[in-house]
């Protein structure tokens, strides 16, 4: 019992501590416009919801799962292997012109082609796609149909058998792409060089080279499913969507009915405190907390001998993963104190158990963050589409379109990003409810152990809606 | 169900926490503020923004009105609203715009790409 208060009085203080503090200029890869603070009213009313219905979810919930196992699923059509083919094709020509753009075209973040497709349509747009259609990168990943085609001609070529791949060490995990994901967060949030065109093509081309290579060594699928960041954080995301394909054939699915299959492998919670912790630092580098706090970092470093760009560059890292750590402490805290309900399930096999749940929230907090990036900065394609290089060409006609900054008014805005921070707390205790349901024997225990995860939830809707509401002014 | 009482309270305790927080912050940020009315003027020495980066604040509709001086050659620019204008070493250089669109907007040196100024349009 002390050690439950204990864990409890901790899961509370963190973030009421952070809330004390006075709320921070735009930092993530390329802005032009920064969406203004939510106002206190609707503040307080996202947070009563978010009480209301968990309190109400709490009462009303279903007393068997749900969403375990294999769900109905409605056949819709067989998608044909030429979709396959113009899909990898198409990844490959945008991944083409990416880099071509950026390594010959002008050196400028909003000018050159590079940067937007990259932050915007790659990392933002791809995200939402893969939650409406589902694991639609699977089809497009450049690298993936590259390894496809290379594998399909030697077959055609050489009559042997091919070579065995390596066997995946089982340890590994998703760890690859846990780590690839922080230092794609690490490049766009504190890099120096996050916005130059040239840097981000040749990051591009030796990021191919390690997915090539790895697909050679260990297998072309489980390679994207375990080891490619990109190929693995898209298809986190794509368990939530109501479609999935399964041999070719498409189907019709419940929403969030892929996440509870999420395979509890080395690294995934990592990855999904990662994708969590990565916003909440690009979203907490635009309030007034991280501005107070970041000259006495720099300062620090600068008197260890940094100059002024490194100092700074090591201010943003520590930023970084202090924030990747919170999130992750706090799951744990979370989960610790489930531990003590019911029939002595451990802190780490119930982390691994409830890992799909955070899915979840780490896309609410990327779509309540990048929503108004994708919106606006999104429509910058039609230009540089004409213009890649930034040199004064007008392939399609379109290069003097510019950008319609009143497409959506703040006030849209800000409900895009309640009603995103809400859902997906909802989708949250939903998933977590279900596996509660099924992994414990009695419903009491079950709705119990959900006690601490609805602190978890309620704690990291509120630090969604706290950073969105801290914007410096 | 005894047990969650307490947690109730505390969840309840912690969101209130929030509010109030975020409520104090408000507060302070109103203070701390440039009003739209005056002229902002934002002095650039050794291509750097003096005291910092200038904030400039307006209600949507109602004019922005600044002028850069700056003891370095570049071109000012202000995003979104995308106005560009050259300034000359030890020259200076003004808008004057109607805040059409709301949002937060970087004002920079261009070529230099050091923020000088932020500008807020509230809706």
């Amino acid at each position: 019992m002390k050690r439950r208060a204990a864990i409890l009085a901790a899961l509370v203080a963190g973030p009421a501590a952070g809330a004390l503090f006075p709320p921070p200029a735009a930092a993530h890869g390329i802005v032009a416009r920064t969406d203004l603070p939510i106002p206190v009213w609707l503040f307080g009313w996202a947070a009563a919801v978010v009480l209301v219905v968990s309190f109400a979810a709490l009462a009303a919930l279903w007393p068997n799962p749900r969403l375990q196992g294999e769900v109905p699923m409605r056949r819709l059509f067989r998608i044909p292997a030429v979709v396959d083919v113009l899909a990898g094709a198409a990844g490959i020509a945008a991944l083409g012109v990416t880099v071509y753009a950026g390594i010959a075209g002008v050196q400028d973040a909003l000018g050159n082609l590079a940067p937007t497709v990259i932050y915007v349509v790659f990392w933002v747009g791809l995200v939402v796609a893969s939650v409406l259609f589902g694991n639609v990168w699977r089809a497009l990943s450049p690298w993936r149909a590259i390894a496809r085609a290379v594998s399909w001609l030697s077959s055609k070529v050489s009559s042997g058998e091919p070579p065995e791949p390596l066997e995946y060490p089982a340890w590994l995990g998703r760890w690859p792409a846990a780590l690839g994901i922080l230092f794609f967060a690490w490049v766009e949030l504190t890099y120096v060089n996050k916005d130059d065109p040239s840097t981000l093509a040749i990051m591009v081309l030796a990021y191919t080279v390690v997915m090539l290579v790895g697909m050679a060594l260990y297998g072309i699928e489980t390679w994207s499913e375990r080891a490619d960041p990109f190929g693995v954080y898209f298809g986190l995301f794509a368990r939530l969507a109501p479609l999935e394909r399964r041999d070719g054939v498409l189907y019709a699915r419940p929403p969030l009915s892929g996440a509870p299959k999420l395979e509890l492998v080395p690294g995934t919670v990592v990855l999904l405190c990662v994708a969590i912790g990565s916003t909440t630092f690009d979203g907490l580098e635009n309030g007034p907390l991280w501005t107070s706090i970041r000259p006495h970092l720099i300062s620090f470093f600068q008197h260890l001998g940094a100059g002024g760009l490194i100092a700074d560059q090591w201010t943003g890292t520590v930023g970084l993963v202090v924030c990747v750590g919170i999130v992750a402490l706090f799951y744990r805290l979370g989960v610790a104190g489930m531990s003590d309900v019911g029939e002595g399930h451990t802190p780490s096999e119930l982390a691994g158990k409830f890992a799909h749940t955070l899915i979840g929230i780490a896309f609410a907090y990327a779509f309540a963050h990048y929503f108004s990036l994708l919106v606006f900065q999104g429509q910058a394609m039609a230009h540089l589409i004409s213009d890649p290089l930034g040199h004064g060409s007008d392939i399609f006609g379109t290069s003097h379109t510019g950008i319609n900054y009143n497409a959506i008014s703040a006030a849209g805005i800000w409900y895009v990003q309640v009603a995103a921070l809400v859902i997906g707390h909802v989708s949250g205790l939903v998933l977590a409810h279900d596996r509660a349901v099924a992994m414990y024997r009695d419903v009491r225990d079950a709705v119990r152990s959900q006690y601490w995860m609805l602190v978890v939830m309620v704690g990291f809707t509120s630090l969604g809606l706290w950073l969105l509401s801290a914007v410096n002014t | 169900m005894k047990r969650a009482i307490p947690l109730v309270v505390l969840v309840a305790a912690l969101v209130v926490a929030f509010v109030l927080a975020k409520g104090s912050g408000n507060d302070n940020n109103k203070t701390s503020t440039t009003s739209s009315s005056g002229p902002v003027v934002v002095h650039v020495v050794n291509g750097k923004p003096q005291g910092g980066i200038q904030k400039i604040t307006v209600n949507k509709g109602q004019p922005v009105r600044f002028t850069v001086q700056s003891d370095v050659s570049d071109e000012i620019h202000v995003h979104g609203y995308n106005f560009h204008k050259d300034v000359k070493k030890g020259g200076s250089v003004s808008f004057d715009f109607p805040a059409t669109i709301d949002g937060i907007f970087v004002i920079e040196l261009e070529s230099r790409g050091e923020q000088i100024a932020s500008l807020q349009v509230n809706q």
